[in-house]
């Protein structure tokens, strides 16, 4: 009994606080005094839990106008907003700020960096969801894509269709009102006597309608009609002519065998940054009429066909009718496809992708076809660092300005001394953060116009500050400043205001209570960090290892020259013109680019390949070892016509113990061909691919189109300006490019490449602000612990000692963070390394050398404060008291 | 004065002040109105009249002293002033008269 007694001494407590703020604030008093003492006769008479309840009854009869309406004051409250006050306030905070200057600009610096970091991000994500929403009507208009089923039963869809998709679409539906077709190409073009290869767009010539690119000159409408009409952009007319005033002028563009003269229709503006379409040069598309006939066109897919619907239009509609067309039109070459490749069915079918999803789609990117392929990844990871950089940069400022206030105390003893009531302190302090938050704005915009290019560069786009001036991006920014005072204002201002002036006054005031909250913000700061540098590591090294892995043949002192459509025979000619210079040591030849292909060995089972159109030199030239049988060699001349070379993984694929002397059979031709010798795997394409067969012929009936030269090491101003010179006597009428190996190879990591610049970008921003973070909290402590210090001193505590002492809790913290974030970016370090077929395996150095980065950077800030506090001199923080 | 300036628990209260006088407070009115009339009076309802009384000029209070039963919070004690005395006065004479009135064989018919 006396113990129920004691722990239900007290009544309800929750209740007794809501009757004190209900009633007036004169009967708080008698009333709760009242209460108090019924329930305490009640307890003793009539038992705890009767007490209680009857406890609540009571109190109901307290909430009764007559009890809580305030009477009104017979003195006018103050007025809030006095201009002398707030004169006041700018004035103190000026000079709180001139006096602490480190501890300000750290601050404001701090926020407006989180700022910057988030305004960017805006602009970076309002920019991708942007893409295409310029043209007029761009909700009707939707690319035709692919999607085949393989007869392997997975799924590839294509933005590529043909010539005529989208002209027997719009002839057999009717809901789809216009067409236009895209075709990227490359041309030769004459400007004087220099001749180059241009990118050139072919569309139909309701292009400039259908898409609302703005024009400068010429009429839109009438522009490409003209077979012979060319429109260029604002920049490729400045590039040609020096001027945008060329309306009518003439270029020369390559058109089978010589140079055809084209006028100048229609002068565009640049292509807007934020458009998938980019082109330089429009040509009005021409399907001649022998390919208008051919009904195999419906399987040969090298444009984007776009079709603008009926605003009624039902998607679903729309496809089904599509497919019924397809299946009725194509049907002669769906029974010669099915004949000749001897495939049940096609799997074919036809969908609408809407033009504003294709910036951002994964089913079906825009790098098919068109220009700018958005990765949605990089939104949402830059958008994720972003709010963490800004709320961490938030909490920090509020944790700094709570920090500073301490020192504040007096001032705020003072105010309330002399009359000062609580909501002036709250919006004293609400206004204080107000102007830092305002500085630290106006530092972010500032930034950010500075940080811009580099920005650019990182994101691959061509983002300005002007695109600031949009309605919703200006709304946004609002409300991220006014959340961002809110967030930063309100929790020192009701902190700070609550202050008891006797003890403020007193000089023994030290903020209270385990600041659970603060040092968990410090272990998520750090944890975030030590995630990001871990990611940056692991990044690092993935890519260092893509870079300089064994490619498995040499691509050093290697020049790659570009000819379309080489033929042997010249090539051969070609070769010995450039092998009398000295300082080429040798030349190969191999087609353009990868060429697939499907097999069948040992019958019926098939390969996929990679074929690839070589000569004899080019094994040995790039020094990649044959491991069986030999290479293809002039001492058999049927070599060329009979024989064949395949890697390892071709042959590990098909089967053979003994490969050499095997036959390899091709769908289309009726030919076998004999394996005669299998090279060592190398990567022929990016280590992001994993090895797949390769078959290496030297059928005379494919043609080279490119040449590797091997020159001597150091000779390469000497051999490129010879090979230059013999190329431009040999094919006066093609253009010449040529690229170093090595050079190129790198090129194939851009990806990564951007990730790291990336993650470096967010590691280091995050790991800033968090130790601006970390030195408010040293700062805090150190400041709270002064006496303590100079006790320590005093007793004969070394400097190093008090350093230790006051490191020692932030270095707890910061070893929880990283206890937490190694596991996790493991995890997603694996998932991430899953993409790649060759990669670096996790070890505990990559790990370890992040935890070293964390706790090294971590102890260098809290030794800012803590040797300062460990050096100060005792008497003077124990003779003030 | 008009006799409807006095509730009938107004009246209760007043007369119970006056009986416990000087130490007549809020718990210990609410506590003797229930026992002699055998209903729950909270304290609220007794603070609410005697707020009402006090307002009519019927009472006065002073602080009294704190005690740990009361959380260490002060009383206030009530005291009817000399208008409460003659008001009741007043109504008791009221009454009184009617009383008297009553038939002897009436009030025998009652009990």
């Amino acid at each position: 009994m006396k113990s129920e007694q004691s722990t239900s001494g007290q009544p309800p407590g929750y209740l007794t606080n809501f009757i004190k703020m209900l009633v007036k604030p004169h009967l708080r008093e008698e009333i709760l005094g009242d209460l108090h003492e019924r329930y305490m006769r009640r307890v003793k008479t009539q038992g705890v839990a009767r007490a209680r309840r009857r406890y609540w009854l009571e109190s109901l009869a307290y909430m009764r106008p007559a009890f809580i309406k305030r009477q009104k004051s017979e003195y006018r409250s103050t007025f809030l907003l006095n201009p002398a006050m707030i004169k006041n306030y700018v004035k103190i905070t000026y000079r709180t700020f001139v006096h602490n200057k480190l501890y300000s600009v750290i601050n404001v610096g701090g926020l407006s960096i989180g700022l910057a970091a988030a305004m960017l991000i805006m602009l970076y994500t309002k920019d991708e969801i942007s893409y295409d929403h310029f043209h007029e009507g761009a909700g009707q208009i939707y690319r035709v894509d692919r999607k085949m089923i393989k007869s392997e039963g997975n799924i590839a869809n294509s933005g590529y269709t043909g010539y005529f998709q989208g002209s027997r679409f719009s002839a057999g539906v009717p809901e789809i009102l216009a067409f236009v077709r895209l075709q990227q190409a490359q041309m030769e073009m004459k400007t004087g006597n220099d001749i180059h290869t241009q990118s050139v767009s072919l569309v139909d010539s309701n292009f400039l309608s259908v898409f609302s690119f703005p024009m400068i000159s010429g009429n839109a409408k009438t522009a490409l009609l003209d077979p012979a009409s060319v429109v260029i952009t604002e920049e490729m007319a400045q590039k040609q002519f020096g001027t945008t005033d060329v309306l009518g002028e003439t270029m020369f563009l390559k058109n089978g065998a010589g140079f055809n003269p084209v006028t100048v229709t229609g002068i565009a503006k640049n292509c807007p940054q934020n458009s998938s379409i980019k082109f330089q040069m429009l040509r009005p598309l021409n399907v001649s009429a022998s390919e208008e006939g051919l009904n195999e066109n419906w399987f040969r897919f090298f444009l984007n066909t776009f079709v603008v619907l009926a605003p009624s239009a039902n998607l679903q509609t729309v496809e089904a009718k599509m497919q019924k067309v397809f299946e009725a039109d194509a049907a002669e070459s769906i029974k010669m496809i099915r004949e000749k490749y001897g495939i049940a069915n096609v799997g074919m079918s036809f969908f609408l992708q809407p033009l504003t999803d294709i910036h951002l789609s994964k089913n079906v990117s825009a790098s098919e076809g068109l220009s700018d392929a958005g990765n949605p990844a990089y939104s949402y990871i830059l958008s994720g660092i972003a709010l963490f950089i800004l709320i961490i940069a938030c909490i920090n400022f509020v944790n700094l300005m709570v920090a500073r206030s301490i020192k504040r105390a007096k001032e705020i003893g003072i105010r309330k001394s002399i009359g000062g009531n609580r909501n002036q302190l709250i919006i004293q302090f609400l206004g204080e953060s107000f102007l830092l938050c305002l500085a630290a704005f106006v530092l972010a915009i500032l930034m950010v116009q500075v940080v811009l290019p580099v920005f650019n560069q990182l994101s691959g786009k061509a983002l300005a500050l002007s695109y600031l001036v949009d309605f919703k991006l200006i709304a946004g920014y609002s409300i991220l400043f006014i959340s961002t005072v809110l967030l930063a204002g309100f929790y020192p201002a009701l902190i700070i205001s609550d202050y008891n002036p006797v003890s403020a006054l007193n000089a023994r005031f030290t903020l209270t209570g385990k600041n659970y909250l603060q040092k968990s913000l410090v272990v998520l700061q750090f944890g975030l960090a030590s995630f990001l540098i871990i990611s940056t590591l692991v990044i690092f090294s993935q890519f260092d290892f893509l870079t300089n892995e064994k490619l498995g043949y040499e691509d050093t002192n290697l020049i790659t020259v570009q000819k379309w459509g080489l033929k042997h025979h010249d090539a051969t000619l070609f070769k010995d013109e450039l092998i009398k210079n000295p300082n080429i040591v040798d030349v190969a030849f191999k087609n353009n680019g990868y060429s697939g292909n499907t097999v069948k060995v040992n019958g019926e089972h098939r390969v996929n390949v990679t074929y690839e159109t070589i000569d004899a030199s080019f094994i040995p030239l790039l020094k990649i070892p044959v491991i069986k049988g030999r290479n293809f060699s002039p001492i058999y001349p049927s070599d060329s016509v009979h024989s064949i070379l395949v890697n390892e993984t071709f042959v590990k694929q098909a089967g053979w113990k003994e490969p050499v002397g095997q036959e390899v059979a091709f769908f289309d031709i009726n030919e076998k061909y004999t394996v005669v010798g299998v090279v060592k795997d190398y990567h022929f394409k990016p280590l992001t691919e994993k090895i797949e067969p390769q078959l290496f012929t030297m059928n005379p009936g494919s043609d080279y189109g490119m040449l590797y030269i091997k020159i001597k090491p150091g000779s390469e101003t000497n051999s490129l300006k010879y090979i230059g010179e013999t190329f431009k006597n040999m094919f006066p009428l093609d253009s010449y490019s040529y690229g170093f190996k090595d050079q190129e190879n790198l090129k194939s990591y851009e990806a990564e490449a951007r990730w790291k610049q990336i993650l470096l970008f967010g590691a280091i921003l995050t790991i800033f602000i968090s130790c601006i973070g970390l030195l408010g909290l040293s700062v805090l402590s150190a400041e709270t612990r002064t006496k303590e210090i100079g006790i320590r001193k005093v007793l004969g505590a070394s400097v190093a000692a008090i350093v230790a002492s006051l490191s020692k809790d932030f270095l707890k913290l910061v070893l929880i963070a990283l206890l937490l974030a190694v596991p996790l970016a493991w995890l997603a370090a694996n998932k991430w390394l899953e993409n790649y077929p060759y990669r670096i395996a996790l070890n505990g150095w990559l790990f370890a050398s992040a935890a070293m980065i964390v706790i090294m950077i971590s102890l260098i800030t809290i030794s800012f404060q803590s040797v300062k506090a460990a050096l100060a001199n005792p008497v003077k923080s124990l003779c003030s008291e | 004065m008009r006799r409807s300036d006095l509730g009938e628990f107004e009246e209760v209260v007043l007369l119970a002040v006056a009986a416990l006088s000087p130490n007549a407070y809020t718990v210990a009115i609410a506590e003797e109105i229930e026992r002699e009339t055998g209903n729950v009076v909270t304290s609220g309802a007794v603070h609410a009249a005697m707020q009402r009384l006090e307002q009519k000029g019927y009472l006065r209070s002073v602080w009294g002293e704190a005690t740990a039963e009361r959380g260490g919070r002060r009383k206030r004690l009530y005291t009817v002033t000399a208008l409460g005395g003659r008001i009741l006065e007043e109504s008791r004479a009221v009454r009184n008269r009617f009383w008297d009135r009553i038939m002897p064989a009436i009030r025998l018919e009652w009990s």
